[in-house]
């Protein structure tokens, strides 16, 4: 698996770096989108007004909203590239699992996303003038938010599996994950904290806000309940991936996007 | 030693709300070294047959091993295997020759150093030496097809599936796959092979495999159903015109001449009708020999499409 993942990582790469025009216009385009959001705010509201810790917020939210569509896309659009460039059925044909082909992929163009959106906050930080504080309590906390976007992202893959042309749900889908991470549900009492807990992503968001924005620190209980959510959602997307290929084989859809 | 079994295939995929039977009762065995042209019009069950051996495609019923193993249950049986399949480009386009070889090799299971070494044996032996930093866009249609054979040959797999490896070469290019596919089963290796291109079937295969409707309506050696196929008459072609005598003397015994050409039904008949045409110039003696175009028609025409 090491060595598969180590292909994967410098197989992404290569392509990264031998075609770096569509990431460096991804950087510029997404970071556009966020300071014409900022600047509307500004103009709307007037001169005199003051984001300071809501401003944090959202850069948080917008970032990790990035982030989480860059993965739920990873693996569906994966395959229907795959199936575009006709090497999709090489990768069926491995001794590897598709499982383990697409979470080794997943992972190592993780670490190519992690760069483009260092660059992204980076430049918005450097825009807005916003200063995010990164104590290392952050990472356990990403780590529950990755773990349920990559469960997500296996459910995508499935339907991309089944249903080939998934574009549009996936852009339907991206409104609902600006909701998952963008929703306050730590701060939402009664059987409602019960419902955030149970959103996919959405208690690790949670936690993200409170130590990046609100500078409060990491709570055992409420990390191990985003960790949980996140392994839960994890594991989901894992078995259903592997379900919907096993019925794409015996439908004899595999390549037929 | 047979590497690939498959026995009584079956698939059927549902077509306006009934099950349309693709594949019916397929078996196909190909021992090591041998080449098998597995033949059929579009739509016969060939691909959906293929992908089925490959583990692509789960059977309704019927099993495949590969080397012993079931790829549908035994992710090492697709160790053995090895495909370039048609319509596909088998291979990324943004990486070069030599990253190509390298991360399927490490996808079909070998080491990065392992991968990267046969990965240069490969490139050298296919003449592709120089091109090994080219990225895989830039190559011609027929480097990018023997480049594609050498990925799938990177984990040194027993079986190979090579559905229409030469569709869009033009002459030089399918030579040489067709040399390349000729020391590839020399080596020992099983090879599935499917084309519309019924003349490299003939020189290729030892075997053929007709497939209609789903179902295999021929199996045999390749020299043995060209020989069932072929007539006992003789063709004899000549220079010149005869003359008035000796084509009486020829129609007396029952041979047809045609402008320069003798035909001699009859096998018994061929040295005396030499005897009488000696001794004019002759350019061939030749006798019928059916070609496997012909037979693929006759075959595929007995069972029309319903």
């Amino acid at each position: 698996m090491t060595e598969l993942f180590l292909a994967e990582l410098r197989r992404s790469w290569i392509q990264l770096l031998r075609y770096s025009t569509e990431a460096i216009a991804g950087i510029v385009i997404i970071t556009v989108v966020f300071y014409g959001l900022f600047l509307s705010t500004q103009y709307i509201a007037g001169p005199n007004l003051q984001f300071g810790e809501r401003l944090d917020s959202v850069i948080v939210g917008y970032v990790l909203w990035t982030l989480a569509v860059f993965i739920m896309t990873d693996i569906a659009g994966n395959l229907q590239r795959e199936a575009q460039t006709g090497t999709l059925e090489q990768l069926f044909i491995s001794p590897y699992s598709a499982t383990q082909v697409f979470l080794t992929r997943a992972i190592a163009s993780l670490t190519i996303q992690l760069t483009l959106l260092a660059s992204i906050l980076g430049l918005i930080m450097l825009l807005t003038g916003s200063r995010l504080s990164f104590p290392l309590a952050v990472l356990p906390a990403f780590i529950t938010v990755l773990l349920g976007a990559y469960g997500l992202a296996f459910v995508m893959g499935s339907l991309s599996l089944l249903l080939k042309q998934v574009q549009q749900l996936l852009g339907i889908f991206q409104f609902a994950l600006l909701f998952l991470l963008a929703v306050p549900s730590e701060s939402w009492t009664g059987s409602l904290k019960l419902l955030g807990l149970l959103l996919p992503m959405a208690p690790g968001a949670g936690l993200l806000r409170q130590v990046m924005a609100q500078g409060q620190p990491l709570e055992p209980i409420p990390l191990l309940l985003a960790m949980v959510n996140g392994a839960l959602y994890l594991t989901f997307g894992l078995v259903i991936f592997r379900l919907a290929e096993r019925e794409t084989k015996r439908r004899g859809k595999l390549g037929g996007y | 030693m047979q590497i690939l079994e498959a026995q009584t295939l079956k698939k059927s995929y549902p077509v306006k709300g009934q099950a349309v039977l693709a594949v019916r009762d397929v078996s196909l065995n190909i021992a090591a070294g041998e080449v098998l042209a597995f033949l059929g019009l579009n739509g016969a069950g060939k691909t959906t047959t293929i992908k089925m051996i490959a583990g692509l495609i789960l059977p309704d019923a019927g099993w495949v091993r590969i080397a012993g193993r079931n790829p549908h249950q035994d992710a090492k049986a697709l160790r053995s295997l090895g495909a370039v399949l048609e319509g596909n480009r088998n291979l990324y386009w943004r990486l070069t020759a030599a990253e190509n070889l390298e991360y399927f090799g490490v996808l079909r299971g070998l080491s990065r150093r392992v991968a990267r070494q046969r990965g240069q044996t490969l490139l050298e032996r296919f003449e592709l030496t120089e091109k090994r930093t080219t990225v895989v866009q830039a190559l011609s249609r027929g480097m990018q097809q023997k480049l594609a054979i050498a990925v799938s040959l990177i984990h040194d797999p027993q079986l190979l599936l090579l559905d229409e490896p030469t569709l869009g070469l033009d002459v030089e290019a399918t030579q040489t796959v067709k040399t390349l596919v000729r020391e590839i089963a020399a080596e020992g290796r099983a090879i599935l092979l499917t084309t519309h291109q019924l003349d490299i079937a003939e020189e290729l295969s030892d075997r053929v495999a007709i497939i209609n409707q789903g179902k295999i309506v021929a199996e045999e050696p390749t020299a043995e159903l060209i020989r069932q196929f072929s007539g006992t008459a003789y063709t004899v072609e000549l220079e010149a015109e005869l003359d008035g005598d000796r084509l009486q003397k020829i129609e007396a015994i029952g041979a047809v001449v045609q402008a320069h050409t003798v035909i001699v039904r009859d096998p018994a008949l061929l040295y005396h009708v030499l005897d009488i045409l000696k001794p004019l110039p002759l350019v061939k003696v030749e006798k019928d020999r059916a070609n496997l175009t012909d037979i693929f028609l006759t075959l595929t025409q007995a069972y029309p499409q319903t």
